[in-house]
Parts: C-alpha cells; sequence; structure tokens
C-alpha cells in the first residue's frame, strides 16, 4: 500500500504565549529566537496513521512538505518514524500561498511521485488553522475526500475510516485512492526509535522548485490568490479575578455557585 | 593414632577420606563449570584492563573486610559480624587445607602434630572459633527475632547458619574429646583444653572419649565436604562469587553505559536488540553480579523507590534477574550446543522484572553504594529501559512526553512548562556568547532547567553575577545551547542522547572550549563522564568546585554574616556519582556565623529528592509516598532554616516539598550559590 503523507513544518505551538509576536503592518507572525519550528501536530498524527497501516500492510509511505529548504528537518522526522522517502518543495514563488495555491502545488508533486493508494493529511494546520488543502487537493487530483479520520483500515481493496462527528463518530467506506484527513483523536504519534533516528539524520532530502514540479506561474503568487488577509492581530483577553469566600467551605461553595449562576 | 590412618571395617581411613573428597570436589567442580558457562551466555565486555591495580582494589576491600564494613552505621552493625565471621571462617578454611588435607590425607600428620605450630595455629583457631560462634549468634538473632527489615526468612540461610554452627561445635569436640582422650593434661588451644579437663572429671573411659572424638571427627570432615558441594547450589555462591566481583567493578564512574556500536546502526532493521530484552543481552560481568548477590537487602533499604512504596527492589531485580538465569540458561545452553532453544519460559521484562519497577528507579545509585559487593544495578535498569523505548516503544506517557520534546525541541520542558524561552535568562546580563566573541575557551554550561525554569533562573542569574564579580572570563552559548541529553540517556532514549552528544561536542570544538562550568549536577555528569565515549575530552568543573577554589585564592570574599543554620542536600550525580561533596560543605563553614548541621544520610550516602533519572518528567506511581516528602522530613529533623542543594532538579523537588508539608514559614530552599551570594561584600 503506497501512501503520500503532506506535513507542514509551523512555528512551534508550544513556546509561551507572551513570546508571540507579530508584525500587524506586514501581516506576519515574527518567529521568537532560538526556538526551532515543528512539523505540524495534525500532520505528525496523518504519519502515524500512515505508520500504522504500514505495519500491517507493507508497502510505501512518501513525505511531502511545502515550506522553506529547513522544512527537510519535519521530513526526517517523519522518516525518523517510519516513512520512507520524502521531498521539500520549495521555491521564491511558493512562499505565503493561500491553501488553493498550497494544495495546487501539492497537487503538482504528488502526479510527480505517480502511483499512490491514499493520500493523508492533517486535518488542518497547527499555525493558520484553515483546514481547507486536504479538500481541494482531492478535489485537484479528482479523488474522494473523508475529512477528520480517526481511524483507518484497508479491507479488501477499500478504506475504512472512522469519522469524527459531533456526537460520536461514523464509519464510511472510501474506494482506494482516496485523500483522508486525519484529527487527533487517532491517538500520540509514535516516539522515533530504534535506529531509524540516526539514519534520518543522514538522509539527503531533495527539494524541488516549481520548475521541477512544473508549477505554473499563473497559478501562484499573491495575485492569483482566492484569499487575501486583511488584518492580523493578537487577540487579547481579558483576565478578572474574584475570589468567593464564606464563613464555612459548604457556604463558600454555596456562594460560588450563586454567583456562577448570575453569570450564566 | 589419626583419624584417617585407621581402618573401619576392613576398609582403610585413607579411602574412605579421598572417595568422599573426590565425590564432593567432582560435585562441587560440575557446579561451576556450569555456573561458568552460564556467565559465558552474557555478551563480550572488557574488564581486564589495569588488572594490577584491580588485584589491589580488591585484596584492599575483601580482607580488611571494608566492602562489609564501609556501610556500618549506628543502626545497622551487621558488617562487624561479617567481618568476624569472614576472618574467624578464613583461619578454618586454612587449618582445612593444612591440618586435614596435607596432615590427615597426605599421611604427613606425625609430622605436624604436636608440633609449636599446630599448638600456636589450633589456639588462634579456638579463639576463632569464638568469634564464628558470636557472630553466628547474632547473626540467627538478626534473622530470626530482630527481623530487619532488609532481610528475608530464607531457609538457605538457616541451612548455612546450622552447618557453620556445627562446624565449630564439632571442631571443639575434636579437641576436647581428642586431648581428654590421650590424657594429655596441657593448657593451649586453650578452649580445647577445657573442655577436656572437664570431659576428664565426668568418668568415661579413655577409649570411649577417643572413639566420640573420632567419630566427630568424621563428621566434621563430611560437613566440610557437604559445605563445599551445597555453596555454589545456595545463595551462598557470595562466598565464591563477590571477591571476583569486586575484582571486575568499574574503576571509573559507578554507572558504565556504552555507546550502542556503529555495527548495530549499520546492521539491517530488527536483526539487533537495543538494550536488554533477553537474559544472553546482559553481558557476563553483569551475570556475575547475580551470583554474587549474597541478598544482603542493603540496597532494599536504600532504594528511594522501595522506601516511598513503589514496587521497585533493587534486591529483587537482582534476585529475581539470579533465578531466571538459572532456570533458563541451561535450556539456552542446550539450544546452543545443537537443537533450538526450547520455548522460552518467561520473558524478562514483564514476568521476571516488571515495566513498573523498571520505571520506578531515579537511577540515585544508592544501591549500588550500599552494596558490600559492586552490584551494578543501575546500569541493567537503563539497559531494559532502552529496550522498551528504542524497540518496543513501550513507556509511561510522561515519560513519552518528555522524550519527544527531547526529540522535537531539544529540551526536557517545552510546552506549557516553561514561559521562557532558552536564551531569556542572558537578557538583562552583559555577557559573551560563544560565536559572537570567540577569544574565549571557557564556556559556563547553564542546563535546560537552569535557563528556562523560572526558579532555577534565579540561581543561574545568581552565578552569572558572582562569576563576573570573581572575574572569570567566560562565555555562554544562549539560545543556542541545547540539552546535554542527560534526560534522555536515563530514560534509555539511547539515540537521542547520542545525537545530542554528537552535536554538543562538535559545537565545542568548533568554539575551542577546553574548560566547560556546569551548575546542573546531571549535566556535570554526562559532559565529564559519558562525553569522553563520543570524543569529547574537556576539562569539566561543577560550580560548587570553582567557587570554592576561587575563595581560596582569595577572589571572592565571603564576608557578610548568614547567622542560620543551615543543612546541605547533597545531589546524587555531584556526591556519589562524582565524589563532589567536600567543596559545597568548605564553601558553607567559609560563610562568617553561619552553622551547618548534617542529616544522617549525606555525602555519598546522601537520599535521592525524587528527580533523577528522568523522573522530573516521569511521574511517580499513583499512590505512593512521594520520594521528596520523605527528604524533607530528613531535613526537618535536623531542624535547619534553610537547606541548601546545588543542583536545579534539586532545588525544585526540594521547594515542592516544603510547600506540601506546609513548613513554607519555617524553611526555606536555596541554591548555594545564592547562599554565596548573600554573603558577598557589596561592591
Amino acid at each position: 500500500m503506497n501512501t503520500i503523507v503532506c506535513v507542514k513544518q509551523v512555528l512551534d505551538p508550544e513556546i509561551p504565549p507572551a513570546k508571540f509576536k507579530i508584525d500587524a503592518e506586514a501581516k506576519q507572525v515574527i518567529p521568537p529566537p532560538g526556538v526551532p519550528p515543528v512539523i505540524s501536530v495534525y500532520d505528525e498524527r496523518a504519519v502515524e496513521a500512515a505508520c500504522r497501516l504500514k505495519d500491517k500492510h507493507k508497502g510505501k509511505i512518501t513525505v511531502i512538505s511545502m515550506g522553506s529548504e529547513k522544512a527537510a528537518d519535519v521530513v526526517k522526522h517523519t522518516i525518523s518514524m517510519g516513512a520512507d522517502e520524502g521531498f521539500v518543495l520549495s521555491d521564491e514563488s511558493f512562499a505565503n500561498l493561500d491553501s488553493f495555491g498550497t494544495a495546487y502545488v501539492l497537487g503538482k508533486a504528488i502526479q510527480k511521485i505517480g502511483e499512490y493508494d491514499l493520500i493523508l493529511c492533517g486535518r488542518q494546520a497547527a499555525d493558520w488553522g484553515a483546514g481547507q488543502v486536504g479538500s481541494i487537493l482531492a478535489e485537484l487530483l479528482a479523488i474522494p475526500v473523508v475529512t477528520l479520520a480517526c481511524d483507518i483500515e484497508a479491507v479488501d481493496k477499500n478504506l475504512r475510516i472512522k469519522r469524527i462527528v459531533n456526537d460520536g463518530f461514523e464509519v464510511l467506506e472510501a474506494p482506494m485512492p482516496s485523500l483522508v484527513t486525519v484529527s487527533s483523536e487517532i491517538g500520540l504519534p509514535r516516539l522515533p526509535a530504534g535506529m531509524r533516528l540516526m539514519m534520518a539524520r543522514k538522509k539527503q532530502i531533495p527539494v524541488w522548485t516549481a520548475q521541477d514540479i512544473g508549477a505554473e506561474a499563473s497559478q501562484l503568487g499573491k495575485d492569483n490568490a482566492h484569499t487575501e488577509i486583511t488584518s492580523l492581530t493578537v487577540p487579547t483577553r481579558k483576565t478578572e479575578c474574584e475570589i468567593i469566600t464564606g464563613p464555612t467551605p459548604s457556604e463558600a461553595a454555596v456562594n460560588l455557585a450563586l454567583k456562577l449562576n448570575e453569570l450564566i | 593414632m589419626s583419624p584417617v590412618s585407621a581402618t573401619y571395617w576392613g576398609i582403610p581411613g585413607y579411602a574412605i577420606f579421598w572417595v568422599l573428597f573426590v565425590i564432593a570436589f567432582g560435585l562441587f567442580v560440575q557446579r561451576l563449570y556450569i555456573l561458568y558457562r552460564l556467565m559465558c551466555l552474557g555478551k563480550q565486555e572488557n574488564r581486564f584492563d589495569r588488572i594490577g591495580q584491580r588485584i589491589t582494589n580488591m585484596l584492599f576491600e575483601v580482607i580488611p573486610q571494608w566492602c562489609n564494613l564501609k556501610s556500618v552505621t549506628r543502626k545497622d552493625l551487621s558488617g562487624i559480624g561479617h567481618a568476624l565471621l569472614f576472618w574467624g571462617f578464613s583461619f578454618f578454611l586454612i587449618s582445612y587445607i593444612v591440618f586435614i588435607g596435607l596432615a590427615e590425607g597426605s599421611g604427613l600428620h606425625k609430622v605436624l602434630m604436636g608440633s609449636t605450630f599446630e599448638t600456636v595455629y589450633s589456639s588462634i583457631l579456638d579463639i576463632a572459633g569464638v568469634f564464628v560462634i558470636i557472630a553466628i549468634v547474632w547473626a540467627a538473632i538478626r534473622r530470626y527475632v530482630l527481623r530487619p527489615e532488609r532481610l528475608e526468612i530464607s531457609v538457605e540461610a538457616g541451612v548455612i547458619m546450622i552447618m557453620v554452627f556445627s562446624l565449630m561445635a564439632l571442631h571443639f569436640c575434636i579437641e576436647g574429646f581428642g586431648l581428654a582422650g590421650s590424657g594429655d593434661t596441657t593448657d593451649w588451644p586453650p578452649v580445647g583444653a577445657a573442655f577436656a579437663r572437664f570431659l576428664s572429671g565426668t568418668g568415661f573411659s579413655k577409649s570411649t572419649l577417643a572413639a566420640v572424638s573420632h567419630g566427630a571427627w568424621w563428621l566434621h570432615y563430611a560437613l566440610i565436604l557437604g559445605f563445599m558441594v551445597y555453596i555454589p547450589r545456595s545463595k551462598h555462591l557470595h562466598i565464591l562469587a563477590s571477591a571476583v566481583n569486586i575484582l571486575f567493578k568499574p574503576l571509573g564512574p559507578n554507572v558504565v553505559l556504552e555507546p550502542i556500536p556503529l555495527e548495530a546502526l549499520e546492521a539491517p532493521e530488527g536483526s539487533v536488540t537495543f538494550g536488554v530484552s533477553k537474559i544472553q543481552d546482559l553481558t557476563w560481568k553483569d551475570l556475575l553480579d547475580l551470583y554474587a548477590c549474597a541478598v544482603c537487602g542493603r540496597c532494599h533499604v536504600n532504594c528511594p523507590a522501595q522506601l516511598s512504596g513503589k514496587s521497585l527492589s533493587p534486591r529483587e531485580v537482582i534476585h529475581n534477574l539470579k533465578e531466571h538465569l538459572l532456570e533458563a540458561g541451561p535450556g539456552l545452553l542446550a539450544g546452543e550446543a545443537g537443537a533450538s532453544s526450547g520455548s522460552q519460559a518467561k520473558a524478562m521484562i514483564g514476568d521476571v522484572v516488571t515495566e513498573d519497577e523498571i520505571w520506578a528507579c531515579t537511577t540515585c545509585g544508592a544501591c549500588q553504594e550500599v552494596c558490600p559487593v559492586n552490584i551494578e544495578h543501575v546500569r541493567k535498569i537503563i539497559e531494559l529501559r532502552q529496550n522498551l523505548v528504542l524497540a518496543q516503544n513501550k513507556m509511561p506517557e510522561s515519560a513519552q512526553l518528555m522524550l519527544r520534546n527531547m526529540q522535537t525541541r531539544g529540551n526536557p520542558w517545552a510546552g506549557a512548562q516553561s514561559l521562557r524561552l532558552r536564551g531569556d535568562w542572558t537578557n538583562d546580563m552583559e555577557l559573551k556568547i560563544l560565536g559572537e566573541s570567540d577569544n574565549v575557551n571557557t564556556l559556563f554550561w547553564v542546563g535546560c532547567t537552569g535557563a528556562l525554569v523560572e526558579r532555577n533562573v534565579e540561581a543561574t542569574l545568581s552565578l552569572t553575577r558572582v562569576l563576573k564579580a570573581a572575574g572569570v572570563d567566560f562565555a555562554v552559548l544562549g539560545d543556542a545551547e541545547t540539552c546535554c541529553g542527560d534526560p534522555a540517556r536515563r530514560a534509555g532514549y539511547e539515540f537521542q542522547f547520542q545525537i545530542l552528544a554528537e552535536e554538543n561536542i562538535e559545537i565545542f570544538k568548533s568554539h575551542n572550549i577546553k574548560e566547560i562550568i556546569t551548575s546542573c549536577p546531571h549535566c556535570y555528569n554526562t559532559i565529564k563522564n559519558e562525553y569522553p565515549l563520543y570524543g569529547g575530552d574537556f576539562k569539566v568543573v561543577h560550580y560548587t568546585q570553582l567557587i570554592a577554589d576561587l575563595i581560596r585564592q582569595e577572589r571572592l570574599q565571603l564576608t557578610n554574616q548568614l547567622n542560620f543554620l543551615f543543612t546541605y542536600h547533597d545531589p546524587c550525580y555531584l556526591s556519589r556519582y562524582n565524589e563532589v561533596y567536600r567543596e559545597p560543605r568548605r564553601i558553607l563553614q567559609d560563610i562568617p556565623k553561619a552553622r551547618l548541621k548534617e542529616m544522617e544520610r549525606s555525602r555519598n550516602t546522601t537520599f535521592c529528592c525524587g528527580g533523577g533519572g528522568g523522573h522530573m518528567w516521569i511521574e511517580e506511581q499513583h499512590g505512593t509516598t512521594k520520594i521528596n516528602q520523605i527528604r524533607i522530613e530528613e531535613v526537618i529533623e535536623t531542624g535547619a532554616e534553610t537547606v541548601v542543594t546545588s543542583c536545579p532538579y534539586c532545588l525544585q523537588m526540594l521547594e515542592e516539598g516544603i510547600e506540601q508539608k506546609g513548613v513554607k514559614d519555617s524553611l526555606k530552599a536555596q541554591d548555594l550559590i545564592e547562599v554565596v551570594e548573600a554573603a558577598m561584600k557589596q561592591a
């Protein structure tokens, strides 16, 4: 079973909130110094899903990541988890693409890779959180898409996918190839172990440019974007603290309940 | 007439003597050979270096019984009993060879008997015998009446005590009845002679007395042979194995972890076992450890995990591994010889040593410190973890989170645990940053905790100010510093440690670093003792050593009076692992008016704070006491107003302990450097 996983390198979501800075003028995030970017958490779970399928059915996992050349680090991370091969898609014209542009670039790279039974993406990126790329990519490749998967099984020639819905989950079947976006409920990604960790470190990750994958300039760039960022701000959150007291603990609890009742 | 030269039912005594000996010796050698072959199931390991030093060490530890006497405390005097038994029995062992083997067995009886040597030696034996009996009675009272925590009631121990006691009693019977029977009136050997005088007065005929003496002699002989056969088949195998184990003990750092060999990295996936999952994955020295164990239980009563109610007992781990070796080993040997190895009855991880036990260890090394026979427990535990983490992907969730952070972020504190970024602490300081000013050869390695955790950053800043005041020229890495790899290594994530070690060594070398100052004892131990195996040889000092030096050179003056009662908590990785416990005390004693009161467990026998071995992040087993609570109670016992330490983990654990104990008003925890700064004359 051949799987392609699309992953994104993002600003470490674990940095302390106070350290998160933006440039409102340029509408850009300013990365804090000395914090290496990491793989988007949902994409890491997509890689985990691919590894679990590979554990069961063998096959090959190919990982692609669009971004700067530093994205090689996250591709190496996925190789240490169990992926076989990976490519970085990097080109000046790929900078600041919206979801449509990103999906277009990924689609071109996937066409270059060729054969696949399954494409996996994270449910959304951990930075912008738009959650669009997976569905648009499926549309471009003209294959079925199932979003928010929490379990994926290969049964005969089909995929059986457990999908998260508001009040539980539903089970869907899809043919191969399909695109599935993976949600956190699939479980913790594995800790890269064994010698894969050492091997991945030494692996050369090829970089594909727009020319390599045949991406046309007419689909890229700001002018061809479907969406535009009009403003970028850090939400301000006001916290007020009030200590609810009472002569005895039980009376304090009653006061707290009354206060909560008042607020609701 | 000697008992051996007599004839019994027409059979010459010599024949009986030697036939019995050959049978017993054969059984003895046969067992030793099996044990040797089982030991050879283990992996190779070179412990034959510096053999002269090894032999000297061993003789120094074993003959004066330092190995046992070193752990004698007010509460545990039993090492003295063992020493009496050892010395006393050694005299008997020599006598068995000289008087029984040579004199009786080879017919040299007439030459030796009645000689001055015989009189003197048998007098010594009498005294030794009395001491052995005292030791045995003491041991019996301890085992069966007092029943200290560390000892388990065992049948084997009872058998041995009865055997040794009988040997001594029979020795006196042979002498007493023999002397009385021969009618000799002598004062030497003293006990035998006194007993003979008593027997002569009882009215038994001389021939009866002589016959009893002969009977006792043969019984005595049979018992010695029985002893020889029984020892390698019981836990008293330690009589034979422990001296050898001491011979092969680590000469350098106590916990020796070997790098994963390069071949293993290039071998096809799945063909190499990482860490230890089967008994054959241990080295021959690890297996020798198992033979050497006397089940004395000193490790059991000094292990912080055990004392806080966790399932881990180092004694049980070693004992169970030994049982497993003896049970599974013969099958493996048979399998090796030809037919495929039989069904593996027990899984070593799970059935013999449980995962809970493996994860409960804080790697504090208390077990190894008190072990009289130098068993290496910690390495085995870490190698078992290696297998769980590297090969099975099995670990507590809290361990996985920490290791994940180590792998992706290069430090164990990432995430909601820290409000800081790596280089933040340097913001308000004028510091040389490595790479920007390359003419500095001394690096102050801050460590993750000292750079990221609010409370520990205070100590880091304090140290920086003190070093600057003393005019020490140093640089820091700032936001380019990563983890030294210690938490990854102790938690079994060996590859990640190896990656970090190699990267750090490369950075140190590229900046031409010669000397590294560390504030964290874990970084200190890792860089000093473990980096050399990866090609990184640097001069590493802990700040306590450096500060003590600066005070001696009068580059630092502690002039302010601090009229407080202090107690000093020794960090395991500084005191026990690296024997740095004099310097911190010297510093405290240099402070005017400061008073120091020691805890009972201090210096190299310190007690863990609960934070070592990855346990700053790995949660303690649910429903057990927290280790830092035990330590805080010991701190409170001293009546100290301030508990001082010199490790960021210890500082956090002690503060947390104080908080939870609710004694914040009467007790505070400080890093030694903060005390030093307070005692310095303000410019």
